[in-house]
């Protein structure tokens, strides 16, 4: 009966084992720690039928908690209803940075404003944290002096530059930012169909000399800044 | 985080109402919630494992009860556990859905006193 009760713990243990991360997250193995205490003690009390109730439930719930999670995960997408709007950390192993502007790491978010985003990119080099200053998209295509949040110029900004962004397709937004017919920088950031990669290609000239970068991104979700119920 | 409103939780699922209670006396694992629930019920609600650690994740989730920093004595401690405790807003929950459970009772007796009367 020995051999019989340790099988059922190893089934239990491997059902156990296959539930969602996020499940197991929020509940450590205390699940499968659970089956090693009960099964002998479901057996003295209920038998047979105990363990068929027992794996019962672990087979239903299995399922159900993957639904759950991918709901959850569905809710946390869509709720923005924005394919940018959200927070997004940098996949180091995929991206390339210029050896002049590599992070350890890096992330990025979107706000949605009322014609366009509100981009802030922070993260940590050299073992400090960082921020850039925030920008603001807005694409429609139209020509705009470069000035901070509060409208004044940027130290360190030529005269007269211009910034101006389009969104030639729902996931695709290109910026750029020109002095005296000369490109300073540009960049596209672009959201995957599934809505949870953002591949950003950026290149121009900044405090450090030229620098040229492709990072991805993927979506943190649930975004750290949005309360959660 | 948006405060909730305990109203909003009632009815209580009875899973929930069943390890809400569990952890009234105090902080508890998850098998000992599981034990608690079947010896004060004579054998009658038996928590399944899935169904108890899918019930714990989802009061932690709306902030119900959280899982417990503080370890019993040694003595009574099991490292290998997780303990969980309720929180403000689990000790809220609980007494109203025993008010609305006392509240169901009553006008259940004076139904039966009025029809035993007549």
């Amino acid at each position: 009966m020995n051999n019989w009760l340790s099988g059922c713990n190893q089934i239990y243990r491997r059902l156990a084992h296959a539930f969602p991360h996020e499940f197991r997250m929020v509940c450590g193995d205390g699940l499968e720690q659970l089956g090693v205490d009960v099964i002998p003690l479901i057996w003295r009390e209920q038998g047979v039928p105990g363990l068929l109730c027992c794996f019962a439930d672990l087979a239903l719930r299995l399922p159900l908690e993957y639904l759950s999670t991918w709901a959850r995960k569905m809710r946390d997408i869509t709720m923005t209803g924005d394919l940018f709007e959200g927070t997004w950390k940098a996949k180091n192993d995929e991206s390339q940075w210029d050896p002049k502007y590599a992070p350890e790491q890096a992330c990025m978010r979107f706000e949605a404003t009322d014609d366009g985003y509100l981009l802030v990119a922070y993260g940590i080099k050299d073992g400090q944290a960082v921020a850039e200053r925030p920008t603001r998209i807005i694409p429609d295509g139209r020509r705009r002096p470069i000035v901070d949040l509060n409208g004044r110029p940027v130290p360190g900004v030529p005269p007269g530059a211009l910034t101006f962004g389009t969104q030639p397709d729902p996931h695709t937004i290109e910026a750029s930012a020109e002095a005296n017919g000369n490109v300073l920088g540009k960049g596209t950031y672009v959201v995957s169909a599934d809505g949870q990669t953002l591949t950003v290609t950026t290149e121009g000239v900044g405090l450090k000399g030229p620098f040229k970068v492709h990072a991805v991104f993927e979506r943190v979700v649930p975004d750290p800044f949005v309360p959660q119920s | 985080m948006p405060r909730k409103n305990p109203e909003s939780f009632l009815p209580l699922k009875s899973n929930w109402f069943q390890i809400l209670v569990s952890l009234v006396d105090g902080e508890q694992h998850g098998y000992g919630i599981m034990q608690e629930v079947w010896e004060r019920t004579d054998g009658k609600v038996r928590l399944w494992p899935a169904t108890l650690y899918g019930s714990l994740k989802r009061l932690i989730d709306n902030g119900l009860i959280v899982e417990s920093g503080e370890r019993p004595a040694p003595e009574f401690d099991d490292s290998r556990r997780r303990y969980y405790k309720l929180t403000s807003l689990g000790k809220r929950v609980v007494d109203l859905e025993s008010q609305r459970l006392r509240d169901l009772v009553r006008i259940l007796d004076a139904k039966r006193r009025r029809e035993a009367r007549s």
